[in-house]
């Protein structure tokens, strides 16, 4: 079925400006001509995207789709259908499932079931350690054939500096960035939230963030000597941004990523011990995010992920300080950061394309999206005008804990296309 | 008195209210005089139901509660945690709902998790009273500590009270502190740099040792039960020095003579820590006073709460 | 008499007629209690205005009987609140012992019956009294409980849903008995 989308505004990674144009894609789903005012071919299905942005698919690269295993928090097919909600056309899994994904043999099966049809494509990251235990080194051989594009203990820092090392100088030799979850335990400890005033009057124990801050400088140094590549999974403080910016100017093989959660709310926002806005590493004080902002801006953060953590309402149900860190993301992170930054100018689509496509992609090894001819239809459909109410029917995840539950959203997400498949 | 709103539950002492807390404070004093007679109990809460809740273990604050209830006529229930089938490990939302189907009218809870009282407020009718929750709150405590220094001192505005201690893992310094404050005490801190908190509110000075303290002229001197031992870690080389930094001990006890100083303490007393048996003698010491107040200030807060199902 | 859209009061005692129904109780009182004497004992809070100003009438005869005061709401039942929620406690304060007395009981207003019931508990958790009366400016009729009281000044004829305000200058801005009408 070819397909043209007309009259909307295409959206690009090198300029903020939005070009009016059709966009007509055929039944290969190949996008044949962006342009102003063409025509379609008999039997075209003209879709009306009058107002609307089409933006070039994004990329979530801190996916969970909790298979095998934890199947009751997500599934790889409500992961894939809270993705394409969301605007996603692609993503990584993290290896946190259980068992963990520590072996070639692993990471095939879950690759076998995705290929049995998802309407996404997916890829599969692989563990540092065996069992994500943090002692012992997996077999990166095997997962380097089955095609991980990154190691990671996801949510678990390597606590030996001298096995970061050793697996860092092999995962070299495969190309394989290692990518580290910020935090130092042994500071953390049973923390809940950032230390700080708001730790002080809630009385919870609080995580300082020279936890976050040492991880970082130590998994820099390690990368600096062992000329691999890391990536850091969530930056969150104006220190550990920093830290990284000077890394890069000594051209440390480095990127770093930001949740959209750090980039919208603070630990203010903790509330009256909400366990929805409970993350690790936590959210940190007003002078912290905007100095994510301004870091995002600067190009210090190469990109968003949205960390998705999907968990049933019961999980997130108990005290504050039990409760598991996370939230899910993949539905909400386009629409937050519309509502709370390009809505208002503070940057563009450009910028979004740039930090949740082009470099997720570039660090998970696959080709850019972009809306251009000859690419593959890979975008979707904004609506500026519309609102998005996110509740519990709206949401696709199977873990509908997300801080805006509740909230309404500026902005909608039309259609997500994908070679010959419309959805939404 | 009817610009009071009606409140449910008390969960800490953040959003009281001064009338609130006049409220409650002056109601005390006549529930504190029934003590004088011979029948101590009135029938204001005869047919109602107080279930009290103690996770943590603590017989001075749950006895005190249930002799506020017995004496307002309530029928109490006592469920220990431990000798009870709620299991640690039987998760919250199970055993609300155990609560909600029991129809309690007053749950007084006290709980090793901050939050955790709010999150049981919000899903029963029953009115919750905190009986102290992690290092969050002691809402109780602190309205006897002020009904307490009121009787010393009629007029608390521009009264001085230092808290001595470990306030990093205290929830009746916090909530001392706030109470206090928006009494018009100006409150200061004392103790150990690894256990006074960053993140304390910016009203709360920091007096580095006695002698500081002293020349600070304290009209009160509250001190903190210390409890070096803890899970998460040591902050603190051990109680020996603890005592010899910040312990009363017969020297700085002659001090606090001196200046007139009050001395309190939430109880219960670690002898040789935070003071010596000496300065237990302590003519200005209103330990005692505190105990007694505690059941009358209990009282009252049990009188002035209404569970969601007194509302006709 | 005073009127808004919806209420009508009208004033039943001025405050010459609530002086000399002061006088009256003063009188029958000292009449039947004479020199073998009883205790005083005001309701808060205007059944303590009208005890003490009994008293003091009493004084300038020359009698002088002990007095003490009472706060019941932590004896009242739901019903009875009066609409108050947050019931501004006052102390109880019986400074003599009661056991073997003869205890007379003031309050301002008799209506039901059910603030005196709840009197007669709180009193009776202070002590034993040989005899316990009651003293009352006004008597409104409506009553729900077999109390009645031993000495009154005026009886008034109401409805059910009229009400009584007894004003005594010491706790309010006006003296005088007034009946209430809510249309």
């Amino acid at each position: 079925m070819t397909r043209l989308f007309r009259h909307g505004k295409v959206a690009r990674s090198d300029s903020p400006e939005l070009g009016e144009a059709d966009v007509l894609v055929d039944d290969k789903g190949t996008i044949v001509a962006v342009a102003r005012d063409l025509s379609a071919p008999e039997g075209t299905e003209t879709i009306d995207c009058r107002g609307c942005v089409l933006v070039p698919g994004m990329f979530e690269v801190h996916a969970r789709a909790c298979e095998p295993g934890l199947e009751h928090r997500e599934t790889l097919a409500s992961c894939a259908a809270s993705a394409l909600r969301g605007g996603i056309t692609g993503l990584v899994l993290l290896a946190d499932t259980e068992p963990p994904i520590d072996s070639g043999n692993l990471v095939k099966s879950v690759m076998d079931r995705i290929a049995t049809g998802l309407p996404l494509p997916m890829l599969q990251s692989g563990c540092v350690t065996k069992s994500r235990e943090g002692r012992e080194m997996a077999g990166y051989s095997g997962m380097a054939a089955q095609g991980v594009p990154f190691l990671s203990d996801a949510g678990r820092p390597v606590p030996c500096p001298d096995l970061l090392r050793r697996a860092m100088e092999y995962a070299r030799d495969f190309d394989l960035p290692v990518a580290s979850c910020c935090d130092t335990p042994a500071l953390t400890k049973a923390g809940a939230m950032n230390e700080g005033s708001v730790s002080y009057r809630l009385g919870l124990p609080g995580i300082p963030s020279i936890s976050e801050e040492i991880a970082i400088d130590r998994d820099l140094r390690v990368a600096d000597y062992t000329g691999a590549r890391l990536h850091l999974m969530s930056v969150t403080t104006a220190r550990a941004v920093n830290a990284v910016a000077h890394a890069k100017a000594d051209d440390v093989r480095v990127t770093c990523a930001v949740t959209p959660h750090h980039l919208v709310f603070t630990e203010e926002d903790v509330g009256v011990y909400d366990t929805r806005m409970k993350f690790l590493p936590p959210l940190r004080p007003e002078s912290d995010r905007e100095a994510l902002l301004d870091a995002l801006l600067s190009d210090v953060i190469d990109m968003i992920a949205a960390d998705h953590a999907p968990h049933t309402e019961f999980e997130k149900s108990s005290d504050f300080g039990s409760a598991p860190n996370g939230a899910s993301g993949l539905e909400t992170t386009v629409l937050a950061l519309y509502d709370t930054f390009i809505r208002k100018n503070v940057f563009g689509w450009d910028l979004l394309i740039r930090k949740y496509s082009d470099s997720p992609r570039r660090l998970a090894g696959v080709e850019r999206a972009a809306v251009s001819p000859g690419q593959r239809a890979d975008f979707f459909v904004f609506d500026p005008a519309a609102e998005t109410r996110i509740t519990r029917e709206s949401l696709r995840t199977r873990g509908p804990v997300t801080p805006f539950l509740g909230r309404t959203l500026a902005g909608g997400i039309r259609h997500t296309v994908l070679g010959e498949a419309i959805h939404g | 008195m009817s610009e009071l709103a009606a409140r449910k539950d008390l969960l800490d002492i953040e959003d009281l209210g001064l009338d609130e807390i006049e409220y409650v404070l002056d109601n005390a004093v006549p529930f504190k005089d029934l003590f004088q007679r011979s029948v101590k109990k009135v029938p204001t809460l005869r047919g109602k139901s107080v279930l009290s809740l103690f996770y943590e273990p603590s017989t001075r604050t749950s006895s005190s509660f249930e002799v506020a209830a017995m004496r307002l006529s309530a029928d109490v229930t006592h469920f220990s945690v431990s000798t009870s089938s709620m299991v640690k490990g039987e998760s919250l939302l199970d055993t609300i709902e155990t609560l909600q189907a029991m129809r309690s009218d007053y749950i007084v809870i006290r709980h090793q998790a901050a939050g955790v009282p709010g999150i049981v407020a919000r899903n029963t009718g029953a009115s919750v009273v905190n009986a102290g929750d992690g290092y969050h709150a002691h809402p109780t405590q602190a309205l006897l500590d002020a009904f307490t220094l009121r009787e010393v001192f009629p007029d608390l505005e521009g009264r001085r009270v230092v808290i001595v201690g470990d306030v990093l893992h205290s929830r009746v310094a916090r909530s001392v502190s706030t109470l206090f404050r928006k009494l018009g005490i100006e409150v200061a801190v004392l103790g150990p740099g690894s256990l006074i908190p960053r993140g304390r509110h910016g009203f709360m000075t920091r007096l580095s040792d006695w002698e500081e303290t002293f020349d600070w002229k304290p009209d009160a001197i509250y001190l903190l039960r210390v409890q070096l031992e803890r899970q998460e870690g040591q902050f603190f080389p051990g109680i020996a020095e603890y005592h010899r930094m910040y312990g009363v001990n017969s020297d700085r006890l002659q001090r606090i003579r001196r200046l007139g100083a009050w001395l309190m303490h939430p109880g219960p007393v670690n002898r040789g820590v935070e003071i010596t048996d000496e300065a237990m003698q302590y003519e200005k010491s209103l330990v005692n006073a505190q105990v007694e107040n505690g059941i009358a200030v209990r009282m009252a807060v049990l009188h002035w709460l209404k569970p969601e199902n007194a509302k006709e | 008499m005073s009127e808004t859209p919806d209420v009508t009061t009208e004033e039943v005692l001025d405050s010459d007629g609530v002086q000399a129904g002061v006088e009256e109780l003063a009188l029958t009182i000292r009449e039947r209690c004479g020199a073998s004497g009883a205790a005083i004992v005001g309701i808060h809070t205007r059944g303590v205005t009208l005890a003490r100003r009994v008293v003091a009438k009493l004084r300038e005869w020359g009698v002088d009987y002990p007095m003490g005061t009472l706060d019941i709401s932590l004896y009242r039942d739901d019903f009875d609140n009066h609409g108050q929620d947050f019931p501004k406690l006052e102390s109880s304060d019986i400074p003599f012992t009661l056991d073997g007395s003869r205890v007379i009981l003031f309050d301002e207003v008799i209506f039901t019956g059910r603030t005196i019931r709840a009197a007669l508990d709180g009193l009776m958790d202070y002590g034993r009294p040989a005899k316990i009366e009651l003293a009352v400016l006004v008597d409104r009729g409506h009553r729900e409980l077999p109390i009645q009281p031993d000495y009154t000044g005026i009886t008034v004829e109401t409805r059910r849903e009229q009400y009584v305000k007894v004003r005594f200058r010491e706790n309010d801005d006006r003296e005088g008995v007034f009946l209430i009408t809510e249309k």
